[in-house]
């Protein structure tokens, strides 16, 4: 007890000096939000019910759902409850510095390339699929999620509880993470530390071999072989090491045996083929990102039976584009109709999520959306694009993406429909904790969480 | 008579051959470009230069005749850009002459460069072309170097031992390229690592700046003409500005590089600002500018019709129909290879354009009166007419035709060997066992 007053006393110095207080979150063991309209997207939506919840999980919910005895209640008239928002495919979690990971490549636990007094921004040369161009299959977005990264705190006050993380350098990035937009450490952020392999088409972290999408593709393939090896002989020296050579250890390799899926880009239908072909060959379960072209892809992807993340920072023109430059059909063509992406996946009965790739702000996220539903779009649909559909693919129905019984207590609390742009975010919980949205202009100290993660429970309210 | 005689003489002195430049064509079809055709016409060339045209011509003495009885009688034509003789094979660098380093080199003249015995001369004149503009820059930012102003274009026959041997105008135009605004990072799709994308707001402030030199250099260069002409004390020759004062007393003309409508509609403004004489050269897409060219007669050099449209949008039959559009709107037009290899292509240039809307007479003006007004020869060059020099084309047909073959040329009234590389490598796997 003495020691809490002591970091209280901390705490609040700190606030002093720092002109805003970073006050620690604290959930309240239990607590009931009341009388609120419930989008629960897998059940429909309760009118005028009661959402329980326990140590940060879902303890009941429903029209008749009692309030527990000692549980703090939030008054949830005239409010609606979603589930908290996932983004599908995300860089938030990670500061900008770390997200440009070191892309040094090789075998083993190698030192990163370079020359002797080389400069650390040299990129390393490649000559072939040997030298593991852009390859960084050990790193893990797990590892590199801070909670000092200010984007948590604008993501959560558009209504966002959940982001899934990629490394994003290189071709084979890394692994992703499921990473709850709330908690005291990053570790407790970690919903899920093995959301997939990133890979991608372009080239960044080498010089050389691969440079054309033949020659990335081919290094996949080769990748992929060499890690089936690896594994077999791993297993023949697990079984008979006194006979057998022992194989070197490739952190390279060990990063695509522990990949349970693969995330591939194809933004057009073109790109989709060979990604369908790439996928067959690696004989890894995969989801598709990057789509931007959802429009003409939807019939393949369903036919595949293949989830995807949808890329809503929808084309625009260049704003420092040569006024006298006159824009393709084609390129026109994708601007008026990439929009209208989401619902031509939904009328083929595509499971898809949505990411916030190219978005800055989170709230434009939403919007995106809302002009998709503007052009056909079920609101039904968006939702789930930002909630279930999500939770889905990555293999986490069971924990988010619903106002479930049992499920984590993500939700979000607003005055009124989601998509309507009047529309505020009131209170947002992450693991049961809540947090009030930061103020509409928001103060970015440097380096800093601004806004605070409200918790003082009488104090605000 | 004796006066004939006399000036045959007088022209022979300079002419190694000028015994062999008289001669008679007779019973073939004549078309002197600059009038219509004549069936069962003669030709008469006497030391080099084109003495009579006609039914029946009266020839005293005795004459050399060749007999052109189901043959045609052309003017050489004229390519009107090449850096031929400059530029041997373009991808190996020690034998491209092109390109001089600098922004401006208007002191340059492309003649000198010129190696007499390149084996593109050859090649070129075996379809018919007699004369070429030799261009010293490179060709509308293709290759390296050239800057804004590259030098001076040479007009040239294909046919010395010498190039002091090949030349007609040493110093014919200037050859000049308008600063293009590019920015962006390559097309959608092809960007690589590393590639910078430059804004436009940039790359037009690095445009700006570049025409901004070139305001300068031409302020420099009347500042040098005034203090020419006041003899004033201490005047330093410079090459680099005497070579401009043709230019600034409008007699030399300048082919300046403009593909599309901005760049066009800047020249245009400048030149009328500067008062130089503008010829456009790589016009692809004029858009509004096409009317005013013609309004303000600015004459236009067109590239190779053999090329894709410039936009991905625009038809297939973009560069064939450029010729047909700017002709109807009143331009005048001339063709040039603007290459070495295909140099020779230069007349299926034009009549590629011909089903797509040029005339074909103007086809045919195109590469040879046209280009001979242009660059200020018409009197001595471009047709079939009494006076003028002696570079004819016989042939079994038109000329613009692939099948047609070249069956004699005379340049100066000289006859021209023929063959060529590719005629020399046909005979060498003909005979092959």
């Amino acid at each position: 007890m003495r020691q809490i007053i002591g970091r209280l006393v901390v705490w609040a110095g700190c606030g002093l000096a720092l002109g805003q207080a970073p006050v620690r979150a604290e959930a309240p063991g239990l607590l009931a939000i009341q009388d609120a309209r419930i989008v629960t997207v897998s059940g429909g939506v309760i009118e005028k019910g009661t959402v329980v919840v326990r140590d940060g999980i879902i303890a009941e919910v429903g029209a008749a759902a009692a309030v527990p005895k000692g549980a703090w209640v939030v008054d949830g008239k005239g409010l609606t409850v979603y589930p908290g928002l996932i983004d599908g495919l995300s860089t938030w979690g990670i500061p900008q510095a770390a997200a440009a990971a070191p892309a040094a490549a090789g075998r083993g636990g190698g030192a990163p390339v370079g020359g002797p007094g080389g400069s650390p921004a040299a990129a390393p040369r490649s000559w072939g699929p040997q030298d593991r161009p852009g390859t960084t299959s050990w790193v893990k977005a797990a590892d590199l999620v801070k909670l000092e990264d200010r984007r948590i705190e604008t993501a959560r006050g558009a209504g966002f509880t959940t982001a899934v993380t990629f490394p994003k350098q290189g071709l084979v990035a890394g692994h992703g993470a499921v990473v709850n937009l709330g908690g005291e450490t990053s570790g407790r952020m970690i919903v899920d530390p093995g959301a997939g392999l990133y890979l991608s088409m372009t080239p960044s972290g080498y010089t050389g071999y691969p440079s054309s999408p033949m020659g990335i593709l081919a290094y996949f393939r080769q990748l992929w072989i060499d890690a089936g090896y690896y594994r077999l002989a791993k297993a023949m020296y697990a079984q008979n090491p006194a006979n057998v050579k022992r194989p070197d250890y490739d952190r390279a390799l060990e990063g695509v045996l522990e990949a349970k899926r693969v995330l591939l880009p194809a933004a057009s239908p073109v790109a989709l083929e060979r990604i369908l072909k790439l996928a067959s060959d690696l004989k890894a379960p995969f989801v598709v990102y990057g789509v931007v072209q959802g429009y003409a892809m939807a019939d393949r992807l369903k036919q595949a039976g293949t989830p995807v993340v949808l890329n809503v920072k929808w084309p625009t023109r260049e704003r420092d584009a040569d006024p006298e430059r006159e824009e393709s059909l084609r390129t026109l063509e994708i601007r008026d109709k990439a929009p209208a992406s989401p619902a031509a996946l939904a009328a083929a009965g595509v499971k898809f999520a949505v990411s916030s790739d190219g978005i800055d702000a989170p709230k434009d996220v939403i919007r995106a959306l809302k002009k998709s539903i503007d052009l056909g779009l079920k609101k039904e649909d968006a939702l789930k694009a930002l909630t279930l559909n999500a939770a889905e693919i990555y293999g986490l129905a069971g924990k988010l993406g619903s106002i479930d019984k049992g499920k984590i207590a993500n939700l979000v609390v607003t005055d009124g429909d989601l998509f309507d742009d009047k529309t505020k975010v009131k209170m947002v919980f992450v693991d049961g904790v809540k947090f009030l949205p930061p103020p509409e202009a928001p103060q970015t100290g440097p380096g800093g969480v601004s806004g605070r993660p409200s918790m003082a429970a009488g104090e605000e309210n | 008579m004796k006066r004939i005689v006399i000036s045959i003489a007088v022209l022979a002195a300079p002419l190694l051959a000028a015994e062999n430049a008289t001669f008679l064509i007779r019973n073939a079809t004549v078309h002197p470009v600059s009038a219509p055709k004549m069936e069962n016409a003669s030709v008469l060339v006497v030391g080099g230069k084109i003495a009579d045209v006609g039914a029946k011509l009266a020839v005293k003495g005795k004459v050399r005749v060749i007999e052109g009885k189901g043959l045609h009688v052309y003017p050489g034509m004229i390519d009107s850009g090449s850096p031929i003789g400059l530029s041997e094979i373009s991808s190996v660098r020690e034998t491209v002459d092109t390109g001089e380093l600098g922004d401006f080199n208007p002191q340059l003249r492309a003649i000198v460069a010129v190696n007499p015995e390149s084996e593109a001369i050859p090649v070129t004149r075996a379809n018919g072309i007699t004369a070429v503009m030799a261009t010293p820059g490179a060709i509308g930012g293709r290759g390296s170097g050239g800057g804004i102003i590259s030098g001076q274009m040479s007009l040239m026959n294909l046919n010395g031992w010498t190039w002091e041997e090949m030349e007609i105008r040493p110093g014919a135009a200037l050859q000049m390229t308008w600063p293009v605004i590019v920015s962006g990072g390559g097309r959608m799709g092809s960007a690589r690592m590393g590639a910078r994308q430059t804004t436009f707001a940039e790359a037009k402030r690095n445009q700006e700046q570049r025409v901004q030199k070139l305001r300068e250099f031409f302020e420099e260069a009347r500042r040098y003409q005034a203090a020419k002409a006041a003899g004033a004390a201490g005047f330093q020759p410079d090459l680099k500005f005497e070579a401009m004062l043709p230019v600034l007393a409008g007699k030399l003309p300048v082919m300046v590089f403009a593909a599309r409508e901005r760049e066009i509609r800047e020249a245009v403004a400048w030149a009328e600002k500067e008062r130089v004489k503008l010829v456009l050269a790589g016009v692809r897409r004029p858009g509004q500018m096409t009317a005013e060219i013609a309004k303000k007669k600015i004459p236009v050099i067109l590239g190779s019709t053999f090329a894709t449209p410039l936009e991905e949008d625009d038809p297939y039959d973009e560069p064939f129909a450029l010729p047909g559009l700017l002709v109807k709107a009143g331009v005048k037009v001339a063709f040039a290879s603007f290459g070495t290899q295909f140099a020779r292509n230069l007349p299926y240039e034009a009549s590629q354009a011909v089903p797509f809307g040029l005339p074909y007479d103007e086809a045919l003006k195109s590469v040879t009166l046209n280009a001979a007004e242009i660059w200020g020869v018409a009197d001595r060059y471009g047709s079939v007419e009494k006076g003028k020099v002696a570079d004819l084309i016989v042939t079994d047909g038109d000329p613009l035709e692939i099948q047609t073959q070249i069956k004699f040329m005379y340049i100066r009234g000289e006859q021209v060997d023929l063959e060529s590389k590719h005629t020399r490598l046909y005979k060498k796997y003909l005979a092959r066992p």
